[in-house]
């Protein structure tokens, strides 16, 4: 067994630890929802390819680097998501590909609306 | 200070950007481990390093140990920055030679604190490599004219006559003595006497190539050691130096003081390989000759010279007078 617990406590998206770690800076976090809605659907496009061909090399990358992402952005329950797909990947669990992909894009359907809230609501 | 931030992550490296920039880090990014070593492989390159684990190119890891190959540079205060958090992936990149590992989601205030630790190791290093360089010039350098001492001037020039002889080139030693400096010190005094040596090494310095070396050979000798010097130009470049002491007064405390150098001058050409004990003998009995032709002049030493006055026939150098 190599994919990781998600915690179901833990919120889709923590902007409270966000704002801790990057100091308050409101408008930082403006401009980090900006890189990550731009970075985040290529890289998730590329991943459901890799997943698709079950290609275990660049499934293991493209799910590291959006673990990264997502964490860096206090999307914690995704980035947990991502690690699973990660371990399956390394781990060379082909069958269990499929499955931890779509953990990871059930949560990041939790987490893209929650940032989309945000987005519009300080552009008022 | 400056700082590298290396991360193949656009958000990651904003948010290492901003935390940095807020704290006065003067910030350069790049999105690959080979740019993050061309940057720190730079002569004057940033000296603190946030390194992601995972990059093209060249990984994290990968640029602690390519920075470590170096030994002749600065100390570089290297941090990995990754998602991987487990023990075995911690100690791999301390071993690759991180100096400090975080792990992401990093929290700003702590990194800071983590550069302002690197930051005091770096200052403890320049004050060491000060220390070592204030040794090592005090280890080699004479303390009151401030040029090379006996010892380090022997050195040098015994590696420019075996350069010299690889390269078939010659090399030319020139040992000076400033006449009746005796005078000076007993009439007027040790910190005149001082003020005297420290203004003729001026301008000996000043009359050579920034590649020639000079020392203080002993108390009013000084050794002047010129690379490369093709044998039909040595009498003229000699004789310049030797003009630089005697063409106008040295101003001292007590008044001007109008003083002339003797010197003896070989040429390495002219003697092939020999020890450098040897050569600076028979430049010395050159000198002696200077003396003894009235001063204010040189002398050259050549090997077939010595047959027509034998060494045994001239005076010490300790015993004869300057």
């Amino acid at each position: 067994m190599t994919s990781r617990e998600v915690d179901l406590h833990e919120p889709a998206w923590n902007q409270a630890e966000l704002l801790d770690r990057v100091d308050n800076d409101r408008e930082l976090v403006r401009e980090l929802l900006a890189i990550f809605k731009e970075d985040f659907p290529r890289t998730i496009g590329s991943l459901e390819a890799a997943v698709s061909s079950g290609d275990l090399k660049n499934s293991g990358s493209l799910s590291h680097t959006l673990k990264g992402m997502l964490s860096n952005l206090g999307g914690a329950r995704a980035a947990a998501a991502a690690a699973s797909l990660e371990d399956v990947a390394c781990a060379g669990e082909i069958a269990a590909l499929r499955g931890a992909y779509d953990a990871l894009e059930r949560e990041a359907g939790r987490l893209l609306p929650e940032l989309d809230a945000y987005m519009a609501e300080v552009r008022r | 200070m400056r700082i590298l931030i290396a991360d193949d992550e656009a958000l990651s490296r904003r948010m290492l950007e901003k935390a940095l920039e807020r704290a006065g880090y003067e910030v350069t990014s790049v999105e690959n481990g080979k740019q993050a070593l061309e940057h720190l492989c730079k002569p004057d390159g940033p000296r603190l390093a946030l390194l992601d684990w995972v990059m093209p190119e060249l990984d994290g890891p990968g640029v602690c140990r390519a920075v470590r190959t170096r030994s002749e540079q600065t100390y570089i205060y290297m941090v990995l920055l990754t998602s991987k958090g487990s023990k075995e992936e911690t100690v791999l990149g301390l071993e690759s030679g991180a100096d400090d590992y975080l792990t992401k989601p990093f929290n700003a205030e702590e990194l800071r604190a983590r550069l302002r630790v690197g930051e005091r190791i770096l200052l403890l290093e320049d004050r060491l490599v000060e220390a070592r360089e204030n040794m090592r010039f005090r280890a080699t350098h004479d303390p009151l004219t401030s040029l090379l001492n006996r010892g380090a001037i022997m050195d040098l020039l015994g590696r420019e006559l075996h350069r010299s002889q690889r390269e078939q080139k010659s090399t030319a030693i020139l040992l000076g003595d400033v006449d009746h400096f005796k005078r000076v010190n007993d009439t007027l005094g040790h910190v005149v006497g001082d003020e005297v040596l420290g203004e003729i090494a001026n301008r000996l310095l000043a009359s050579v190539r920034s590649y020639d070396f000079v020392g203080r050979y002993g108390g009013e000798e000084f050794l002047v050691v010129l690379n490369g010097c093709d044998p039909p130009y040595a009498p003229g470049r000699a004789e310049a130096i030797r003009k630089s002491v005697s063409n106008r007064p040295i101003q001292t405390a007590k008044g001007a003081l109008a003083l002339t150098m003797s010197f003896g001058v070989l040429l390495s050409a002219d003697w092939g390989p020999r020890p450098v004990e040897e050569l600076l003998h028979e430049v010395d009995i050159a000198l002696y000759q200077a003396k003894d032709a009235g001063r204010d002049c040189l002398r050259m030493a050549k090997p077939d010279a010595k047959t027509e006055a034998p060494q045994a026939a001239l005076p010490q150098p300790a015993r004869r007078a300057r």
